[in-house]
C-alpha cells in the first residue's frame, strides 16, 4: 500500500515537473513550425484577382524580337565557333601538326612531343593539319615566348600546350589560340574552348604508367577515413572521429603520426582532402591513383578535362567555408556512394591520367569530339570503363555497338556470329571446317580470307549460310602501299586478319585458321559463353605467360598448365570492335613488330584485349579428338630455356615495353557446359552400353561430327525431333505440335532399321519448310521422366538448322530394354526419339542409341 | 538503391550476446535495491488521511497532462495542413514605395563572380537536409519620384514562379534563416521595366548587401538596338537566372541559364508522338529571321526540295486564329505548333536575342532542335547533356546543315527525339519546372556532395528504371593474399559444425571463421571444446533465430570475400573451396556457388517454377556454400526491397533465392556455378519418404520465386549454360600436376 502511494506521489511529482518544463520551454514542443503572429505574411500570397495579371511578354513579342546580324567576338573572349575554324578539319577529320622543338628541351616537353607524334591524328605536314600545337617548355625564358611561327595567324586553330604553369601564358597575348594548361584558374579558363590539364609530376611516365593502387572495392573497416594534403607534398591521416581541426591546424595532438610518404598512407584512406587555395594539384593525382576520393575544398582551378569528365562521380567538391557541413557529409556518406566514388576515381586514373601519353591523347580526343559534333563520344563512353580513349567514336557512338557496356547495363548481345577463316600462305581450302562451322546454330556468315599463294578454288561447298571469299592479296597490297617506304610486297602479313573488314556484319567474330579443327557443338557452346562475356576473348587453346628469372624477362608457353593468360586467335570468339581497335589505336611500331612473326600477332591481340578489359580471357573445352591437330603456333617451351630464345619469343618483352606494363591477367578456370563430364551420368551411361563399340566411320559428306553419346533420357540437352503422327496445331498460342512443323515430310524421312520411329534428316528442310514456323524456341517436354519428375528443355531453333547425331550402333531394342530397366519409369511413355544432342560431344560421352518417340509426346515452341 | 547510411555500415550493432544482456539485467536490479534503501529517507511516510488528497492531486495533474498534450499536438496539425496559412489578397492592395531620384544604384554586374568569391555560403550554414532556404520579399509597388511605376507590378509567369518557390521545400518565410533571396520585382522581360529605377528598387531591398545571395530571374534580356544577352539592370553580385546568355556574359558556375518560357504551351495540347520517321526532315518555323538566314534557308529548300520546309508569317490570316498559331509556306498554311511534329529536325536560329521561345515548342513536339546561334549558352547546360537531345551547328556552317544532319544514324535520331521530349517534360514544361530546376542547380553547387547525378538529370524515367548499376563496376581482381571469411550459420548441430570447421580450416585462403550461433536456448560449447584451427575463430550469438542472420554485415568480416556455409556441408573438399575462392576473385561481383538451380516459366500455370533437376542451365546457386562480396550482406540487410527479408524470416526458407535475386537485380549478371557438384548431401542419403517432402519443398521454393519476382517487379535472374572448372579438369594430364585434383564428385 505504501509503495503504491509512494509511486503515485513520485508519478505526480514527475508529471508536474514535466508540465512545468513543457510550459516554460516551448522549444520542447514537438510540432515544428512555430506559431506565427497574426497578420504576418506566410508564403507567397494567392491573389484574389490573379486573372488580371498580364503575361510577361506581349503576344507577338516572342516571335518578332527584331532581327539582328550575328555578333562578332568581343573583348578577348573566344569560343569555338568564332576562334576555331572547324571547316579545316572536315575532310579527313582532325589532323594535328606539332611544331618541332627548337634546341634542347627538358624531359616533360619531350614526352609530350613523342605522345603527339604517336597519336593517330598526327600529320607531318603543317599545311594539311587543322590543329597546330605549340608545346611550351617550362624553361623557356620569358623573352622568347613570342611565337614566331609561319602559320600562327593570330593563333587561329592553334593549341598552346603547357604541362606546367608557364610564365609565357601569363605575359603573352595568345590571341585566338586555345590553351591547354595544367590547373588553369577558373577566371581565365574559357569553357568549351580551352582544355584543363592535370598538373603532372616530373617523373610521370610516357606510356603505360603505374597502375591504380586500389586493391579492393570497399574500404577496409577501421582504417583512416580522411587524409589531409599538406604543404610540402605529404599527407596526414586523420581518424574517423575528429572535429574541424584539419582546417586550422590546432589539433596537432589529435591526429596520428605524420606521414610524409604518400604511397605508404594513401591507399588506406577513404577521402583525401585537398585545399583549394594553391593549385598544387599534384595531390589530386596522388589521390586518384590511390583510389582515395579527392575532396576538393573550393578549388580555384578548373578540374582536369572537366569538359568531358563528370567529376561529381569521382570527387567531392566542397566548400571550405562550411567545414562542419563537409565533415558531416563525408562521415555520413552512404556506403553505396563511397564505393562508386572510389572505383570511379580509380578508373579515371587508369583511363586518362596514368601516363603523359594518355593525358595528351585525351586532350586531342576532346578536340576531336568538338570538331565532330554529333558523332562525338556520348557522356557514358567518357565516364565508364574503359574510357573514351579505348572506345573510338569513329567506330560508333552507340554504347550497344561496343563490347564493354553490355555487362554494365545488364544486357547481352544477341544475334549471330561471323566465322572468319584465314587461309595462310600454304593453306588448303578448309572444307571440313567450313562444314562444321556452317552447321552451328548461330552462324550468320562465313568469310574466308584467302592469303594463300595458290588461287582460291572456283567452287566452294554448299553451305546453309552465305560464304564470302575475301582476297587477302588485294587487301594486303593496298595496305602496304599506304605505308611509305615498304612498297607492295607479296609477303603475307599476319595482322591482316585483324583488319576491320566491312564484310563482317555481326558483332561476334569466330576467328579461325584453315587448319583449325572444331566441332559444331563446340562452336555453339563457345558462342553462348561469349554472349555472357562479350568484352572478352573466348578461345579453345591457350598460352600462358610467365616471368623468366633466368632471362630477366617475360616468356610465354603453349604447354598445358593450370593457368593461362592468352587464347589463340586460331580459334576464338571476340567482338568485331577489337579489329577496329587493333588497326587504329595500336602504335604503328607494335603492329610492324607483330607483322614479322605470326605468334607475335596473337600476343599483341591478347595484350590489346587484356589492356582494355583488365580481365583474363576465357577458355572453353576443346575435345580430345582434336589433339592430333596440333596448334600450329606452339612457342618455345620453358624446357628449351638453355637454347637461344627464338625471335618470336622475345616479342612479348617488346610488347610489354610498348604498352608500358604487362597487361596480361591469368585465369585458373575454364567454362564448361553445366553437365560436362558428369560423373553420375558417365556412370549411368557405362551401365547403359556395355561393351562400348568404336564409332562407325564418318559418312561421305565430310561432316566431321563426333560420335554422339548415349545420354540418359532425362538429361538430353538438345533438340528432339519427334514426329507424332496425326497431331495438328493446337489453338493455344505459342504451342504447336510436331506435325505442323514439317507438314508432309513424313514419307521422305529415312527409317532407321530396328527402330519403330523415324529420325529426321536435315537435308532439304531449309528449302521448302515454312521458315516462319521454326522461329523461336523449341520446348521439349517429357511428361514423365526419370524419378517421376518433369523436366523441360529450351533450345533455340533456327530455320533449317536442326542437326542430329550419327545413327545408333547398337540394336535399338536392346537399348530400349536397358533403358526401361535402368529408369524407374512405368508404362510405355519412356520412349523419346532424340537426335542431335548439340552439346553431346562436349559432355564427354557417346550416344549409342536413339530412343524412340512416344506418340503422346509433344513439342512446344 | 540509394541512401544507405555510412554510419550504419561502420557501426552496425548486431544482436547483443547473452553475457551482455545478463550484465544489463544485473545493473537494473542493483538500482532497485538502492532505491529501496534510500526511499524512506527521501519521502515522508504517508498517513491514511492524506491518501485522498494525494489521489486528487494525482488526478488533477494527470488531467492537466492530457490537456496539455492535446493542446500541444492538436492545433498544429490543423495549422500546417491545407491553405489555412496562405494569405489571400488583391494585387491592387500592395503597398506603394516611392523611390527618391537620388537613391543608390547598384554597380554593374561583376563578371568575375564565382560561387566561392561572391556568394556568402555562411548564410546557408549547417543544414541536415542539404537544402537551401529561399526567402521571397513581399510584393511592393515601386514608383519613381514622379509617381510613374518602375515596372508592371507582376506578370502572370513571375507570380507562378514565386508561387512555385513558395510551395517548394526550399521556401522559408524567416528572412534571418534564408540562404537565397528572391526579390518580388518582376524582371522577366526587360522591355517592360525602366532600367535605372528598377536597379534603385533592388538596391533598397532590406537584405540587398551588394546583391549577395540574391537571385534574379530574367527571360527576355536586352533591348534595341544592341540587345545585350544579359539583363541590363545593374545588379552587382546578384546571381542571374537568364534566358539567352552568351558565353561572354554567362558567368560559368555562377549564373544559371534558363529557357525562355513559351506561353503557347499552355494553350495547345500536343500529345507525345513516337519517334518515327516524319514527313519533313528539316523545318524552320521562326518568323523574324535575319535576311541572310532567310536566304540560306531558301537555298537549302531549293537544294533539297520536299525534305526541307521553311515557314514564315502568313500574309492573309483568316479570322479568329491568332498570328502565333499560324505559319505559311508560299500560300500553304500550317497550324503551329502542330506542324513541328511533322519534322525530324527543327531549326532554332538566333534572333535579336539568343534565347528563343521556339526551343521550348520544338522540344515539346519531339523534334530534334538544330541550334544555330553561336555562343548561345543552352538552358540548364550546366547539368543537361544537350549533345543527347540537340545538334549544335556553327552559324557559318548553316549551308552544310543538311549533310551534317544526314550523317546522324537513324537510331541516334530516335534517341534524340525521345530525349528532347523528356527534357521538355522535366524542365521546360511549366514555369514551376523552370524555377525548381534553377533552385536545384544552385542547391547542388552549395551542397555538391548531395548533388543530383548526371543520370538523374538526363536519363528519362524509362531508362532509369530499366538500367542496372553494378555497385562493383571496376574490373578488379582482388589479391589472393586477402583470403576470405567463412560464416557458418548453426543452430545446435555441434558435431557436424565441428567437422565443417575442421574441413574449412584446411582451405589455404581462409583468413577467419565466424560462427553465427542462432540458438538462443542453448549456449555454444566452451572454448576448450572447439577444434583448434590456424585462423581466428569467432562466435557471434544472435538475439533471434532468423535466417537473415547469415547475411548480416558483421564487423568481424574484414575480407571482401565471404563464404557462407551451412553447418552440415561436410562434403566439400578443400580443393573445391579453394577453387571456388579463386573463381570468385575473377568474378568478385557475382555469386559463386556449387549446386546450381534453375527457374522456369510454367506455361500451364502461368507462373515461375523452381527446378532442381539436372539441366543444362543455371540461374541460381545455393548459398549453403557460396562465395560473394561482403557488400551484398549490407544490401541484403538494409536494402532488400519490399518485405522480402521479413518474409524469409517468417517462412524460414528461400533466403538463398532472395540473395540470388538481390545480386542479379543489382548487377544484372548471372551466377557462376563451380564444379560438377549437384547436391550437398550424398545421393544415397535421400530417403524414400523424402520424395513427398521434396515435392512440398519444391512448391514452396516456386512460391518464393513468384513472390520475389512480383516484389522486384521483374525477373532479374539470368540463365547461363556454363559452369567453371579448373583449367585441366578431366583433361588427359597427370593428376598430381593439376592444381585442384580433388574436384569432381557430386
Amino acid at each position: 500500500m505504501q509503495s503504491w502511494r509512494r509511486k503515485s506521489l513520485w508519478l505526480a511529482l514527475s508529471a508536474s515537473w514535466l508540465l512545468i518544463l513543457l510550459r516554460v520551454f516551448p522549444v520542447l514542443r514537438l510540432a515544428e513550425p512555430a506559431r506565427r503572429q497574426a497578420g504576418a505574411p506566410q508564403g507567397w500570397p494567392r491573389w484574389l484577382d490573379a486573372e488580371l495579371l498580364q503575361s510577361f511578354s506581349q503576344p507577338g513579342e516572342l516571335l518578332e524580337d527584331g532581327p539582328q546580324p550575328p555578333q562578332a567576338p568581343r573583348g578577348g573572349s573566344c569560343y569555338r565557333g568564332a576562334c576555331f575554324d572547324a571547316s579545316r578539319c572536315r575532310g579527313g577529320g582532325l589532323k594535328v601538326f606539332v611544331y618541332p622543338a627548337v634546341g634542347p628541351i627538358s624531359e616533360t616537353p619531350r614526352k609530350v612531343l613523342t605522345s603527339i607524334e604517336g597519336s593517330r591524328y598526327h600529320t607531318a605536314s603543317a599545311a594539311e593539319a587543322c590543329l597546330l600545337i605549340l608545346v611550351l617548355s617550362p624553361d623557356t625564358p620569358a623573352g622568347e615566348c613570342h611565337p614566331e611561327l609561319p602559320q600562327w595567324d593570330g593563333g587561329k586553330n592553334h593549341l598552346v600546350l603547357s604541362l606546367h604553369p608557364a610564365p609565357c601564358l601569363r605575359i603573352f597575348q595568345l590571341g585566338q589560340a586555345m590553351v591547354a594548361e595544367a590547373s588553369p584558374t577558373m577566371d581565365t579558363f574559357r569553357p568549351g574552348f580551352d582544355v584543363a590539364l592535370p598538373l603532372l609530376p616530373e617523373a610521370h611516365p610516357l606510356r603505360g604508367g603505374a597502375l591504380g593502387q586500389l586493391q579492393q572495392h570497399s574500404p577496409l573497416p577501421g582504417v583512416a577515413l580522411i587524409a589531409m594534403a599538406e604543404e610540402r607534398g605529404g599527407w596526414r591521416t586523420v581518424g574517423t572521429n575528429f572535429s574541424a581541426c584539419p582546417w586550422d591546424g590546432r589539433c596537432e595532438q589529435d591526429h596520428g603520426p605524420k606521414q610524409t610518404h604518400p604511397r605508404a598512407t594513401l591507399p588506406n584512406a577513404t577521402f583525401c582532402l585537398i585545399p583549394g587555395r594553391n593549385p598544387d594539384a599534384l595531390h589530386f593525382l596522388q589521390a586518384l591513383q590511390a583510389g582515395c576520393i579527392p575532396v576538393l575544398l573550393s578549388p580555384r582551378w578548373e578540374l582536369p578535362f572537366s569538359e568531358v569528365i563528370d567529376w561529381t562521380k569521382a570527387a567531392v567538391v566542397a566548400d571550405e567555408r562550411l567545414p562542419l557541413q563537409v565533415l558531416a557529409a563525408l562521415q555520413e556518406m552512404p556506403l553505396t556512394r563511397v564505393l562508386a566514388l572510389r572505383q570511379q576515381a580509380q578508373f579515371l586514373w587508369d583511363a586518362y591520367f596514368s601516363s603523359v601519353e594518355k593525358v595528351i591523347h585525351t586532350t586531342l580526343e576532346i578536340i576531336q569530339d568538338r570538331v565532330s559534333g554529333a558523332s562525338a563520344h556520348p557522356s557514358l563512353l567518357w565516364n565508364s570503363p574503359p574510357g573514351a580513349l579505348l572506345a573510338l567514336s569513329t567506330f560508333s557512338t552507340s554504347p550497344s555497338d561496343f563490347p564493354f557496356y553490355h555487362l554494365q547495363q545488364g544486357s547481352r548481345p544477341l544475334g549471330r556470329f561471323s566465322a572468319l577463316i584465314w587461309v595462310g600462305a600454304l593453306g588448303q581450302p578448309p572444307l571440313k571446317l567450313i562444314q562444321a562451322v556452317a552447321g552451328a546454330q548461330h552462324c550468320a556468315q562465313i568469310l574466308v580470307l584467302w592469303s594463300s599463294k595458290k588461287p582460291p578454288p572456283p567452287r566452294w561447298p554448299e553451305t546453309a549460310v552465305p560464304l564470302t571469299v575475301l582476297d587477302g592479296h588485294r587487301k594486303r597490297t593496298r595496305f602496304c602501299v599506304m605505308r611509305e617506304g615498304r612498297g607492295t610486297t607479296l609477303l603475307s602479313q599476319a595482322s591482316d586478319r585483324f583488319l576491320p573488314y566491312s564484310a563482317i556484319s555481326t558483332d561476334a567474330i569466330l576467328s579461325l585458321d584453315a587448319h583449325s579443327s572444331l566441332s559444331t557443338s563446340e562452336v555453339d557452346f563457345a558462342f553462348m559463353v561469349w554472349q555472357s562475356f562479350p568484352e572478352r576473348m573466348v578461345g579453345f587453346l591457350t598460352w600462358s605467360h610467365f616471368w623468366d628469372e633466368t632471362q630477366g624477362g617475360w616468356g610465354y608457353t603453349g604447354e598445358r598448365a593450370n593457368e593461362f593468360s592468352m587464347v589463340l586467335t586460331s580459334a576464338a570468339f571476340y567482338h568485331r570492335y577489337y579489329h577496329t581497335l587493333f588497326t587504329h589505336s595500336l602504335p604503328k611500331a607494335l603492329r610492324t613488330l607483330a607483322d614479322e612473326s605470326p605468334p607475335c600477332v596473337e600476343v599483341l591481340m591478347n595484350f590489346l584485349v587484356a589492356a582494355v578489359t583488365k580481365l583474363p580471357p576465357i577458355k572453353v573445352p576443346y575435345g580430345p579428338w582434336h589433339q592430333e591437330a596440333k596448334p600450329p603456333l606452339v612457342p618455345g617451351s620453358p624446357r628449351l630455356r638453355s637454347e637461344p630464345r627464338p625471335a618470336a619469343q622475345d616479342c612479348i618483352n617488346q610488347m610489354a615495353a610498348g604498352f608500358g606494363h604487362m597487361p596480361l591477367v591469368s585465369s585458373r578456370l575454364r567454362l564448361d557446359p553445366v553437365l560436362f563430364k558428369d560423373p553420375v551420368s558417365v556412370l549411368r551411361s557405362r551401365r547403359l552400353h556395355e561393351p562400348a563399340r568404336p564409332p562407325p566411320p564418318p559418312r561421305s559428306s565430310a561432316l566431321s561430327q563426333p560420335v554422339c553419346p548415349v545420354v540418359p533420357l532425362f538429361m538430353l540437352p538438345c533438340t528432339g525431333t519427334v514426329r507424332p503422327p496425326g497431331l495438328t496445331r493446337e489453338p493455344q498460342e505459342g504451342r504447336a505440335v510436331a506435325s505442323s512443323l514439317w507438314p508432309g515430310r513424313e514419307a521422305s524421312l529415312p527409317q532407321v532399321p530396328g527402330l519403330p520411329g523415324t529420325i529426321l534428316e536435315p537435308q532439304g528442310w531449309s528449302k521448302d519448310a515454312p521458315r516462319s514456323q521454326f522461329q523461336g524456341f523449341l520446348l521439349d517436354r517429357a511428361e514423365q521422366s526419370w524419378e517421376g519428375r518433369r523436366w523441360k528443355r529450351r533450345w533455340p531453333l533456327r530455320p533449317g538448322r536442326l542437326r542430329h547425331c550419327r545413327r545408333p550402333a547398337l540394336p535399338a531394342s536392346s537399348i530400349r530394354g536397358q533403358h526401361r530397366a535402368a529408369l524407374p519409369i512405368p508404362g510405355p511413355r519412356v520412349k523419346v526419339a532424340q537426335s542431335c544432342p548439340t552439346l553431346c560431344d562436349l559432355m564427354g560421352y557417346t550416344i549409342h542409341g536413339i530412343l524412340q518417340a512416344d506418340p503422346g509426346l509433344r513439342m512446344e515452341f | 538503391v540509394s541512401g544507405p547510411c555510412r554510419g550504419q555500415w561502420r557501426s552496425v550493432r548486431y544482436p547483443m550476446p547473452r553475457e551482455c544482456e545478463e550484465e544489463a539485467v544485473g545493473v537494473i536490479m542493483c538500482a532497485s535495491v538502492k532505491y529501496n534503501i534510500r526511499g524512506p529517507a527521501l519521502i515522508p511516510r504517508m498517513k491514511t488521511k492524506h491518501r485522498i488528497y494525494y489521489i486528487t492531486l494525482f488526478s488533477i495533474v494527470l488531467l492537466g497532462l492530457i490537456a496539455t498534450g492535446m493542446f500541444q499536438f492538436w492545433p498544429h496539425s490543423i495549422e500546417s495542413s491545407g491553405d489555412w496559412s496562405v494569405e489571400k489578397r488583391s494585387v491592387r492592395d500592395v503597398p506603394l514605395v516611392r523611390l527618391p531620384a537620388d537613391s543608390p544604384v547598384p554597380e554593374r554586374g561583376d563578371l568575375s563572380c564565382r560561387m566561392h568569391t561572391c556568394f556568402d555560403v555562411y548564410r546557408c550554414g549547417f543544414n541536415p537536409k542539404n537544402k537551401i532556404k529561399v526567402y521571397i520579399y513581399p510584393l511592393k509597388k515601386y514608383v519613381g519620384e514622379a509617381g510613374v511605376p518602375v515596372s508592371s507590378t507582376i506578370s502572370r509567369e513571375y507570380n507562378e514562379l514565386l508561387t512555385a518557390i513558395s510551395d517548394s521545400d526550399y521556401y522559408t518565410d524567416d528572412v534571418t534563416r534564408a540562404c537565397l533571396f528572391v526579390p518580388s520585382i518582376d524582371l522577366l522581360n526587360q522591355n517592360s521595366l525602366r532600367v535605372k529605377e528598377t536597379a534603385q528598387a533592388l538596391a533598397q531591398l532590406s537584405r540587398w548587401d551588394r546583391g549577395t545571395n540574391h537571385l534574379l530571374f530574367n527571360m527576355l534580356p536586352g533591348g534595341p538596338p544592341d540587345y545585350n544577352t544579359a539583363l541590363d539592370v545593374p545588379r552587382d553580385r546578384a546571381l542571374l537566372a537568364g534566358g539567352g546568355f552568351s558565353t561572354w556574359t554567362y558567368r560559368q558556375g555562377y549564373d544559371v541559364s534558363i529557357p525562355v518560357y513559351s506561353p503557347l504551351s499552355a494553350e495547345v495540347d500536343l500529345p507525345e508522338k513516337g519517334p518515327r520517321p516524319r514527313r519533313y526532315f528539316l523545318l524552320s518555323s521562326q518568323v523574324a529571321l535575319h535576311p541572310e538566314y532567310r536566304e540560306d534557308l531558301a537555298a537549302l529548300q531549293a537544294r533539297h526540295g520536299e525534305a526541307v520546309l521553311v515557314l514564315d508569317k502568313c500574309s492573309n490570316l483568316s479570322e479568329g486564329v491568332p498570328a502565333a498559331r499560324r505559319r505559311c509556306h508560299q500560300q500553304q498554311a500550317f497550324d503551329y505548333p502542330q506542324v513541328l511534329q511533322e519534322a525530324t529536325f527543327c531549326m532554332v536560329l538566333r534572333g535579336a536575342r539568343l534565347g528563343q521561345a521556339v526551343l521550348s515548342d520544338v522540344l515539346r513536339a519531339g523534334c530534334v532542335p538544330v541550334i544555330i546561334a553561336d555562343s548561345y549558352v543552352l538552358p540548364f547546360s550546366e547539368v543537361l547533356d544537350w549533345k543527347r537531345a540537340s545538334v549544335v551547328v556553327p552559324e557559318e556552317k548553316m549551308s552544310d546543315v543538311y549533310s551534317i544532319l544526314q550523317s546522324i544514324p537513324r537510331r541516334q535520331i530516335e534517341e534524340m527525339q525521345r530525349q528532347a521530349r523528356w527534357f521538355w517534360e522535366a524542365y521546360f514544361q511549366s514555369i514551376k519546372a523552370i524555377a525548381l530546376a534553377t533552385l536545384q542547380i544552385i542547391n547542388d553547387r552549395i551542397y555538391p556532395y548531395a548533388a543530383i547525378s548526371y543520370e538523374d538529370w538526363n536519363d528519362p524515367p524509362a531508362v532509369k528504371w530499366g538500367s542496372v548499376s553494378n555497385p562493383l563496376f571496376l574490373p578488379l581482381i582482388p589479391p589472393q593474399s586477402q583470403g576470405f571469411t567463412a560464416i557458418v550459420l548453426t543452430y545446435d548441430r555441434v558435431e557436424s559444425l565441428f567437422r565443417v570447421i575442421t574441413e574449412v580450416s584446411k582451405v589455404p585462403s581462409l583468413s577467419k571463421l565466424l560462427v553465427v550461433w542462432n540458438n538462443q536456448n542453448k549456449n555454444p560449447p566452451e572454448d576448450s571444446l572447439w577444434p583448434k584451427i590456424r585462423v581466428p575463430l569467432k562466435v557471434v550469438r544472435t538475439a533471434e533465430n532468423k535466417l537473415s542472420n547469415r547475411f548480416f554485415p558483421y564487423d568481424e568480416i574484414e575480407t571482401e570475400a565471404v563464404l557462407a556455409i551451412d553447418d552440415d556441408i561436410i562434403m566439400l573438399t578443400s580443393d573445391e573451396l579453394q577453387f571456388g575462392y579463386e573463381v570468385w576473385r575473377e568474378f568478385p561481383d557475382r555469386l559463386v556457388g556449387y549446386p546450381g538451380r534453375l527457374h522456369l516459366w510454367d506455361h500451364e500455370m502461368n507462373k515461375w517454377k523452381y527446378e532442381s533437376e539436372w539441366t543444362n542451365e543455371v540461374s541460381m546457386v545455393l548459398t549453403g556454400a557460396a562465395f560473394y562480396h561482403k557488400y551484398f550482406n549490407y544490401l541484403y540487410t538494409y536494402k532488400m526491397p519490399g518485405d522480402i527479408k521479413n518474409w524469409v524470416d517468417a517462412h524460414m526458407n528461400c533466403e538463398d533465392i532472395a540473395m540470388n535475386f538481390l545480386v542479379a537485380n543489382v548487377t544484372g549478371k548471372a551466377v557462376i556455378k563451380v564444379t560438377p557438384r549437384k547436391k550437398f548431401k550424398c545421393p544415397e542419403c535421400t530417403a524414400i519418404d523424402g520424395l513427398s517432402l521434396d515435392q512440398t519443398h519444391m512448391v514452396e521454393r516456386s512460391e518464393c520465386i513468384n513472390k520475389f519476382a512480383s516484389v522486384f517487379g521483374t525477373m532479374p535472374l539470368k540463365v547461363v549454360e556454363h559452369r567453371a572448372d579448373p583449367v585441366l579438369y578431366k583433361d588427359d594430364f597427370p593428376e598430381k600436376l593439376k592444381s585442384f585434383p580433388n574436384i569432381g564428385s557430386l
